[in-house]
């Protein structure tokens, strides 16, 4: 197994269009790095750069400690699913995974003990012998995956290969994914524009948009800790919710203020927000940081609009000052039955972004 | 069924059935009479299926020459043939007539009996392949025509086809100016009749030193050829999807292996069905040939000129339409095989 390291990578296509700004990037021995963006953002690009499909314009790919930018596609030793599992249909599943493993000059028998191997792993000894047309997507996919898994590449590079599966299967070939990478401890380079799926494999998460890579943290830190709007807006369903606020400066204190509401500051965060007092800032808080107070007394009241009840929890759907704020509730939470019900933030749970920039203020 | 139904089901099947009678009948009628000697094809009514014996008697009235008779198929009339008592020229008229071969032992035995007074009645089989016999016989050269034809044929294909496809493939996996002018373009050369070009062609293969040779009338049919190649190729390419090619690749094929194991494979009925318009075209072709060879003719030009030259005899002309049409049988079964395995739909 390997590591890959992107050195001031740029791709500008012929046409004139820069898929990818100058991006630096290291993906750890045995990591699950997952690229998330919307669709457009680079993120494949970046990853057929890394297997040497896409020329790079500008900059350097390693993989392990080699310069590979000019290596040739066969030569990188790199392991692929595609999106369309891309499983050669004039050969049978057995073929499918022999078939790299006889360009790389294995025995016969090295070949079926292999084969033996991965197939268990995936789940599709039963199958060798069809041809993919004769199989569901779930079950290409997997012979996608044990294809990669058996050429014992330096890294898996993964485009996207559950989004062509209905949504149960997705979820739970998430999970296999997931148990065949721990299992392997491969490095592996995964695309996807569902923050859902991103979350719950990536060890870190690479967020990009425009091409441009704007944060790179555990799904955690991606989650809570957002580097600005667009990510706190991308990330999460639903999504945090935005409210137009003001810093005002009261006595010695540094406050949020908003027509209906207003609170403090930590004070830790003073020196940052010197140069915001007095200026419209957005607030940005995730619906499960807010809670509805059991209490009258909150922090603010919210006119009431609806509940979306989900099982597990529920979505109180709020209205201020014409915007839907969206609050998530465990399920046995009661809403009192008034029109407006008490809130209170989770403080220390709060972003502030520029209003500007779109940055998160830090 | 209420009327409306009826009438509608009715005017489908007269129009499916006039449609057959348009394709099939002349087909029919081209099989049969390839197997009718010369008596047959001349009678009239025109008999359905080829007779495969004759009854014939045999008179000899005192003071006159001996008169053979054949019996009709149905019933029990007999129509005078030939009044001779030359057996040679009995023999040769039962040969040509109706493709008997008696022996002339045979016939004075039955004069000699009929001598007698008493009216010879015997029977006899037919040759059926008698037309196909005298096709080559009578044809100078029809061997040396048919292996013209197949090297004509062959060449066709080969450069059809290795040009064609790689010209099929740029146009589907690569952009590049004026990419869609040349690809309609390719076609203009098909947009002239053969014969048209056919004298500067001459010119042009005489220059060469290629006139009457199989390589220089398969180059004039590739033009056209390799046309329709690529817009069949490009097509199939652009049906295969380019991760196929990417994922040979990332697992350690090079550009040569990738086309050879993955391309190629999953080209195949695309290719085949290709071969088979080149074969066709270039083994049907009649007048570009005939103006663009001499002493080396194709089959094609031997068979046209067989069956201006047999006016007298359509059953030699049916016999050699037969023996033009069956290679391209057998080629388009053998390749039906090809076309049929589409990869297509559910591979993506």
């Amino acid at each position: 197994m390997g590591t890959v390291r992107l050195e001031n990578i740029e791709k500008i296509y012929p046409n004139g269009f820069q898929a990818v700004e100058k991006s630096n990037l290291e993906i750890h021995e045995g990591e699950f790095l997952v690229l998330l963006g919307p669709s457009g953002c680079g993120k494949t690009t970046i990853m057929r750069m890394i297997v040497g499909l896409e020329e790079v314009t500008k900059g350097k790919v390693f993989i392990g400690s080699e310069e590979v930018t000019e290596t040739p596609v066969q030569k990188r030793n790199v392991g692929m699913v595609f999106q369309n599992y891309a499983v050669w249909p004039h050969m049978t599943v057995y073929e499918n995974i022999a078939f790299p493993l006889k360009l790389k000059g294995f025995s016969k028998k090295k070949i079926k003990d292999q084969i033996n191997k991965v197939s268990e792993m995936t789940n599709i000894t039963d199958y060798l012998d069809r041809y993919p047309t004769q199989l569901s997507g779930g079950q290409r996919q997997r012979v996608a995956v044990a294809r990669a898994v058996a050429y014992q590449p330096k890294v898996f590079l993964m485009d996207e290969p559950l989004s062509a599966l209905d949504a149960k299967l997705r979820e739970s070939m998430r999970t296999e994914l997931k148990q065949i990478q721990r299992q392997l401890k491969a490095t592996t380079v995964f695309v996807t524009h569902d923050q859902a799926e991103a979350m719950s494999l990536a060890d870190r998460i690479v967020v990009m948009d425009k091409g441009k890579i704007i944060q790179i943290g555990s799904p955690e830190e991606v989650y809570h800790d957002c580097n600005n709007l667009f990510i706190a807006d991308f990330i999460g369903t639903p999504p945090t919710n935005f409210i137009d606020v003001k810093i005002i400066k009261k006595n010695n204190d540094i406050t949020v203020k908003h027509s209906d509401f207003e609170f403090n500051l930590k004070s830790a965060d003073y020196k940052t927000l010197e140069r915001y007092i007095d200026k419209d800032v957005i607030l940005g808080i995730r619906p499960e940081d807010m809670e509805i107070s059991k209490t009258e007394s909150g922090s603010l009241k919210l006119n009431l609009l609806l509940t979306e009840p989900q099982g597990n929890y529920k979505i109180v759907v709020c209205v201020l000052a014409e915007r839907k704020i969206k609050i998530v509730v465990p399920s046995d939470v009661k809403i009192p039955k008034s029109k407006t019900i008490p809130i209170n933030f989770k403080l220390d749970r709060i972003m502030l972004f520029d209003k500007e920039t779109e940055e998160r203020i830090r | 069924m209420n009327i409306y139904k009826a009438s509608k089901k009715a005017t489908f099947a007269i129009v499916v059935f006039g449609i057959i009678f348009i394709i099939a009948l002349p087909l029919f009628f081209v099989v049969t009479m390839s197997f009718m000697s010369k008596h047959e094809v001349m009678s009239f009514p025109l008999n359905m299926f080829p007779r495969f014996s004759y009854t014939l008697k045999v008179e000899k009235p005192e003071k006159k020459k001996p008169i053979f008779y054949l019996k009709s198929q149905v019933g029990d009339k007999y129509t005078s043939l030939i009044e001779s008592s030359d057996t040679s020229k009995i023999h040769s008229f039962f040969l040509n007539e109706l493709s008997l071969n008696v022996p002339k032992e045979k016939i004075r035995k039955l004069i000699d009996k009929a001598s007698t007074g008493k009216a010879q009645t015997f029977n006899e089989w037919k040759n059926p392949f008698f037309n196909f016999q005298m096709f080559f016989l009578v044809t100078n050269g029809a061997f040396a025509a048919l292996w013209m034809s197949i090297k004509t044929v062959i060449f066709t294909c080969l450069i059809s086809l290795i040009i064609g496809s790689l010209a099929g493939y740029a146009f589907a996996r690569y952009f590049f100016k004026g990419k869609d002018i040349a690809k309609v373009s390719v076609l203009f050369v098909r947009m002239f009749p053969g014969v048209s070009i056919a004298i500067p062609m001459a010119l042009i293969l005489v220059n060469m030193g290629m006139f009457d040779t199989a390589f220089g009338l398969s180059l004039v049919y590739s033009v056209g050829n390799i046309a329709l190649t690529i817009w069949i190729t490009c097509s199939i390419f652009l049906g295969i999807p380019v991760e196929f090619e990417e994922a040979a690749q990332v697992f350690g094929a090079g550009k040569f292996k990738t086309f050879l194991k993955v391309t190629l494979p999953l080209t195949l009925p695309g290719l085949a069905a290709s071969s088979m318009y080149c074969f066709l075209g270039a083994w049907n072709e009649v007048i570009t040939a005939l103006l663009l060879t001499q002493s080396h003719p194709t089959f094609a030009v031997v068979v046209y000129t067989t069956i201006f030259g047999s006016q007298s005899n359509f059953g030699f002309a049916a016999a050699g339409a037969i023996l033009q049409a069956i290679p391209a049988l057998i080629f388009t079964f053998i390749i039906k095989k090809y076309i049929n395995q589409m990869w297509g739909e559910a591979a993506v």
